[in-house]
């Protein structure tokens, strides 16, 4: 706990030796320190394939297949892997406007992407024109704070799922932006927007306490952070208590490395944004030790590392 | 014996999920975290590429068309308060929409996080314009009284400059100091014709000036067709589409 202060006031990310001969000590083959790896995209806006190469900023940059390479790989390496996106899948190329999202949601799904949940812009075609393309979808959409119970959509969302890698429980759940003022009143019809700070607490409370997760996640796409006083993923860190990891849309923003921020309970809720357009791919890697009996082996501090050669 | 390592599995996993549901049994660590940049020199996935082939070769028939050339590259780089982009955007779409209405008198038919991608250099495609501009908005052209005509000037002021055409704004502290509207002086005791989208005119993007009109007109025109027209005119004339800064925003 000290250390985890100390870490937080000095807001410097250190590599320490403990954490580096994690791996050297044996500890994940012998079973005592599990490791689960995240990877996540957002706002990947309709970019099936990679920017054209037309002088642009982006030129080049991006694509799916690509994507889906580097996932196959780490997968190959990894045991226990996560894929997820914070929302906005749809809108922003003419794949959207000539096939409404199918073809987005099923190479997703040939991705195998864990869980998605909804950005502003998923309700570009109104609700049928999301629900339209679930079919296509095996992964579920998780949305805690969008109440859609008057609508198309009341059986096709979910506020949260639980997943078991390896006896790991990891939670994770979902978070919208407020729609009004920002998608046209018709195209969300009767969804219910919910105070995301107090849904994001109730739900990641019972991911943690009652439902004993090792890890909680929200996938969330209120945005990184704004001028003004907008509810942001800054404001949800630290005014929430059980969040380990915000995986964060809307603003586009390009994280340079994970944000470590103090929450209200003290610990730590990091949150991370890789860009738009699948530009980027992002990857945490966390390890957990086993309790045995009460006590830890190492009983290690929570130590964290960047640009971490993985 | 498959059966019975089955079986084995079973149990224990029964066993397991049992003991976790009791309480956490891990005790996070460390984490390590990395970034990668899906850059040209990672490896494709062919089997991808294989399902999304049919979608792409339709779509390209149909978006790959070249409707013009721009004679240079339009981006939305904002210096100081306005945009080539945002310029050419406002521009085209005012020059379409006063074919039918020519007393419209200024054009805010977007707003700069309604500009969703940069136009290149060179030639334009039928895609290049659906990814400037994705979305099925109409043009709609509203009589606003005065008060609300300030209102979007402050609104725009806030934000420190905003797509407009037809209209100079002088921005001091995030404040509307000096209006032009068609070269004369904003008078808030007069009402004037504005062009927009009915994206915007519904309160999108937080613009809250558009509720209260003395009068609506739908112009029959989508914010994209306008550009498309617009781009294939110029091009049908011999020329290029082309976009400057003349600091019709400003910001002190």
């Amino acid at each position: 706990m000290i250390n985890r202060r100390k870490f937080i006031k000095a807001g410097v990310i250190t590599a320490t030796a403990a954490a580096l001969s994690i791996d050297s000590l044996d500890a994940l083959a012998s079973g005592s320190v599990k490791k689960l790896t995240i990877l996540h995209t957002n706002d990947v806006h309709s970019r099936i394939e990679p920017f054209p190469m037309d002088g642009s900023r982006n030129q080049g940059l991006g694509g799916v297949a690509r994507r889906s390479a580097l996932i196959k790989k780490i997968r190959s390496e990894e045991a226990n892997v996560l894929l997820l996106d914070a929302g906005d899948i749809f809108q922003g190329t003419p794949y959207f406007n000539l096939y409404g999202g199918e073809l987005e949601i099923k190479l997703m799904s040939d991705m195998r992407y864990d869980a998605a949940t909804m950005g502003n812009h998923d309700f570009d075609n109104g609700l049928e024109g999301f629900y339209k393309q679930l079919p296509h979808a095996n992964f579920p959409i998780l949305v805690s704070n969008y109440d859609f119970s008057d609508t198309i959509m009341h059986q096709s969302t979910q506020p949260y799922k639980i997943f078991t890698k390896q006896g790991l429980k990891i939670g994770v759940f979902g978070i919208g932006i407020e729609l009004k003022g920002l998608v046209g009143d018709k195209n969300y019809g009767a969804t219910v927007y919910l105070d995301p700070v107090q849904k994001a607490n109730e739900v990641a409370a019972l991911l943690k306490n009652e439902l004993k997760c090792d890890l909680v996640i929200c996938l969330s796409h209120l945005g990184y952070k704004y001028s003004d006083n907008r509810m942001s993923d800054q404001i949800l860190a630290a005014e929430n208590e059980h969040i380990d990891l915000i995986i964060g849309g809307h603003t586009h923003t390009f994280l340079q490395q994970p944000q470590d921020v103090k929450n209200k309970a003290g610990r730590i809720t990091t949150i991370n944004q890789v860009g738009f357009a699948g530009i980027n791919l992002g990857r945490l890697d966390y390890y957990f030790e086993q309790y045995r009996g009460k006590k830890l082996i190492t009983s290690s501090p929570y130590t964290i590392s960047n640009d971490a050669d993985i | 014996m498959r059966i019975a390592i089955q079986f084995r599995i079973i149990v224990l996993s029964a066993v397991s999920v049992f003991l976790f549901s009791c309480s956490s049994n891990y005790k996070l660590i460390n984490a390590r975290r990395v970034l990668y940049p899906i850059s040209p020199s990672l490896a494709a996935d062919s089997t991808i590429i294989k399902t999304y082939l049919p979608y792409k070769l339709k779509m390209d028939a149909q978006m790959n068309a070249v409707i013009g050339y721009s004679a240079i590259a339009l981006t939305k780089t904002s210096v100081g308060g306005e945009s080539l982009l945002g310029n050419f955007f406002s521009d085209a779409t005012l020059h379409e929409a006063r074919k039918t209405y020519p007393d419209i008198d200024f054009a805010m038919p977007s707003t700069n996080g309604g500009l969703r991608n940069d136009l290149p250099l060179g030639a334009i495609t039928l895609a290049n314009v659906f990814e400037l501009m994705p979305f099925e908005n109409e043009l709609i052209v509203f009589e606003l009284n005065g008060s609300s005509v300030q209102s979007l000037m402050n609104m725009i002021a806030k934000s420190k400059g905003q797509p407009v055409s037809g209209i100079t704004i002088k921005i001091t502290d995030r404040k509307p100091v000096e209006v032009f509207i068609n070269g004369k002086p904003f008078d808030p005791s007069k009402s004037y014709r504005v062009l927009t989208s009915d994206y915007i005119a519904g309160g999108g993007d937080d613009v809250n000036s558009f509720k209260n009109p003395v009068k609506s007109t739908i112009v029959g025109l989508k914010v994209r067709d306008a550009l498309i027209q617009y781009i294939k005119e110029q091009q049908a004339s011999g020329k290029k589409i082309n976009s400057i800064l003349d600091r019709r925003v400003t910001n002190d």
